[in-house]
């Protein structure tokens, strides 16, 4: 990854800006069902260990290209992306072939109501960080 | 009424393109929350990780050239199709990794690292 961020500071261009965008895992995606008026939230989605794992590597690349006069850090942010389904099927096979996610979702109700309920639009909630860094001059 | 269930997942790392793709914000919505479309317009961005085109084909329209370079041959030519089905000219895709990139030192103003590090 470090290999990675030294060549796209070769490649920018002095002042360039690089976007690192990514899935913030240090926060639970949620599960929640479009009602009305709002969504009412049914279950929490967490984030593999594995992919915990790699996206800390990630942090650390990026604090080492900082810490190496690569990048200067900018801005940073995290904004929340809907992920909608049409139905309850739907949302369910996004779960279960997203291997990202680990603890899945169960809607606990009983069968009349899942039913009355199953073509209701559902949504995963999943929090979305992204970060800013200008690259720094060759020779700074 | 709710409760969290666990699941054991074997294939640790299995990704799923087309939903990864489909599934992930609009290009102007990822755009507008990173600063506007100031940040792209008229500037060469390389999108890196660029799999199907979504987000490089998104900025084509405000940047002056998008170069987008992906390891899977699948998801180039998807995004090559993709191009040409939405008639963008200024944005071209190549099979690549991102530490060894096939372009000349300041190449670029921009560079996205979308869903990819």
């Amino acid at each position: 990854m470090v290999d990675a961020l030294v060549e796209i500071h070769r490649v920018l261009a002095p002042g360039g800006v690089l976007v690192d965008a990514r899935p913030d895992s240090r926060v639970p995606a949620y599960a929640e069902r479009r009602k009305p008026r709002g969504f009412q939230r049914f279950g929490i989605v967490k984030t593999s260990r594995l992919e915990l794992a790699n996206d800390r590597a990630s942090d650390r690349a990026i604090a080492r290209a900082v810490r190496d006069e690569l990048f200067k850090r900018r801005r940073r942010g995290r904004f929340w992306h809907l992920v909608p389904f049409s139905d309850l099927a739907e949302l369910r096979k996004y779960l279960r072939e997203h291997l990202r996610f680990v603890h899945r979702a169960e809607w606990v109700v009983d069968a009349a109501t899942r039913k009355r309920h199953s073509n209701d639009q559902f949504v995963i909630r999943r929090a979305v960080r992204y970060e800013l860094l200008e690259a720094c001059p060759p020779d700074s | 009424m709710s409760s969290v269930t666990k699941d054991c997942v074997g294939d640790f790392g299995k990704h799923v393109p087309a939903y990864a793709s489909t599934l992930r914000p609009r290009p102007h919505d990822e755009l507008r929350e990173w600063g506007g479309s100031r940040l792209v317009r008229g500037k060469r961005v390389l999108d890196l990780g660029c799999g199907d085109g979504r987000l490089a084909l998104g900025v084509a329209r405000l940047a002056t050239r998008v170069e987008g370079i992906d390891p899977d041959p699948e998801a180039v030519a998807s995004a090559k199709t993709n191009s040409r089905r939405a008639g963008v000219r200024n944005a071209r895709f190549a099979v690549g990794a991102a530490q060894h990139l096939p372009y000349p030192d300041g190449a670029f103003d921009v560079v996205i690292l979308s869903w990819t590090l």
